[in-house]
């Protein structure tokens, strides 16, 4: 098992009414995988968000393979100016 | 009391000029076209003639004559460094002297400044700190393209507006706060919606684009035509309590459409929508006019190829590499 934090902002922060989450995670879960679990967690509240991922600070363009003590951010766009 | 170069210069035969400085500064930067006595002691500036106290950059002599309650005495504003630049150039560059004493910025950061040119697009929250603190910092010319009216629920969060401008344009009020605030800066307004039609014409001399727009459309036009001019844009946007910043397109770096491509532009979460206090604006307009200053002088600790999460609420930041 695998322990990631997921600091969350904007949309991510509202829909799920906190500002970060851990969770316990199997050996191979993958940042998609991730992101199906934050959807789930949030109900309907982001069905129409695209969501983008950082890992550690990095921007991943593509699905990645989460690692023990990874520190997960979800980017929405916001376009408030 | 402050008294500038300029005013200096033109009344200097009414001033006993004091240097405070140390030899070694009196060396590297010599008062030409001064005379000048040297601070020995107290004493030296008991003198009963108006005087002007000189020291490097201008703080020191002003907190000394402050703290020594010396009658009669000016401090030069900018010190030597500003005196210098005035002798040498003819340019008076002492309103900034708090700017140009850092390192980082100089006399040739502050030259930089003043020969560069922005474009804000959109002059509503983010649009109006970003101007106001660009002005302030001696941009040289301002392009200001909005097509919107001031209204009332504008007021809380666009500092450049108040009642009086209620249904006017929004540059055209704008403007006339800006040249209050820097009367010599030049203001182009232009008054339209960006779009893909005009929208390169209108940046093609910019050297920095300012995205402070409100909608997802807008964002994406910029993008294309900043990656196209190869002119960087400085991305700032609002959600609630939260900002995002970034500068885009520089020689190839991460664009819009790189942090958030095939992005569907009825994503819904305008400031109208979703709301937003007046000092969150405030605060990511001006984390874009710091990276904007940052990108004209050179300074290369700066959000190149980054994306700024800042979080109001409790004050948390992400800088995440693109």
């Amino acid at each position: 098992m695998i322990n990631v934090k997921v600091k969350c902002f904007s949309q991510v922060k509202y829909a799920l009414g906190v500002d970060v989450l851990t969770f316990e995670l199997d050996e191979n879960t993958t940042s998609i995988d991730l992101e199906k679990i934050i959807r789930k967690k949030a109900g309907k509240k982001l069905n129409n968000v695209p969501l983008r991922i950082a890992i550690n600070q990095k921007y991943q363009k593509e699905e990645t393979i989460l690692q023990d003590a990874d520190e997960v951010v979800f980017i929405p766009p916001v376009q408030g100016g | 009391m402050i008294i500038t170069p300029e005013v200096l210069n033109k009344q200097k035969n009414n001033f006993t000029i004091i240097d405070i400085r140390s030899e070694k500064e009196r060396q590297k930067f010599p008062l030409l076209g001064l005379d000048t006595i040297l601070f020995s002691d107290d004493e030296s500036i008991n003198v009963t003639k108006k005087k002007v106290l000189v020291c490097q950059y201008g703080i020191v002599t002003e907190g000394m004559i402050i703290e020594k309650k010396i009658n009669n005495a000016f401090s030069l504003l900018g010190g030597a460094q500003a005196w210098v630049e005035y002798y040498n150039d003819n340019e008076d560059l002492s309103r900034w002297a708090r700017q140009t004493v850092l390192p980082e910025i100089g006399i040739k950061g502050q030259k930089k400044l003043l020969n560069s040119q922005v474009s804000i697009i959109g002059m509503g929250g983010l649009g109006c700190p970003v101007a106001q603190s660009l002005v302030m910092a001696g941009i040289g010319k301002l392009k200001l393209i909005d097509d919107d009216f001031v209204s009332i629920s504008n007021l809380h969060r666009q500092p450049l507006y108040s009642f009086d401008d209620v249904n006017k344009k929004k540059i055209l009020a704008a403007k006339s706060k800006l040249k209050v605030l820097n009367p010599e800066v030049i203001i182009e307004t232009v008054d339209i919606f960006f779009d893909n039609k005009n929208g390169e014409e209108l940046l093609l001399k910019t050297d920095v684009i300012i995205d402070a727009t409100d909608n997802i459309k807008s964002r994406q036009r910029i993008d294309q035509i900043s990656k196209k001019l190869n002119i960087p844009t400085v991305y700032g946007a609002l959600f609630r309590f939260e900002g995002q910043v970034a500068i885009l397109n520089v020689n190839g770096s991460a664009g819009y459409k790189d942090l958030f491509p095939n992005l569907n532009t009825s994503v819904e979460d305008s400031c109208a929508d979703a709301g937003v206090l007046g000092m969150l604006p405030a605060i990511i307009g001006n984390i874009q006019a710091l990276e904007a200053i940052k990108l004209i002088v050179g300074i290369n600790k700066n959000l190149i190829g980054k994306l700024l999460m800042y979080d109001g609420m409790n004050h948390t930041m992400e800088v995440i590499e693109l």
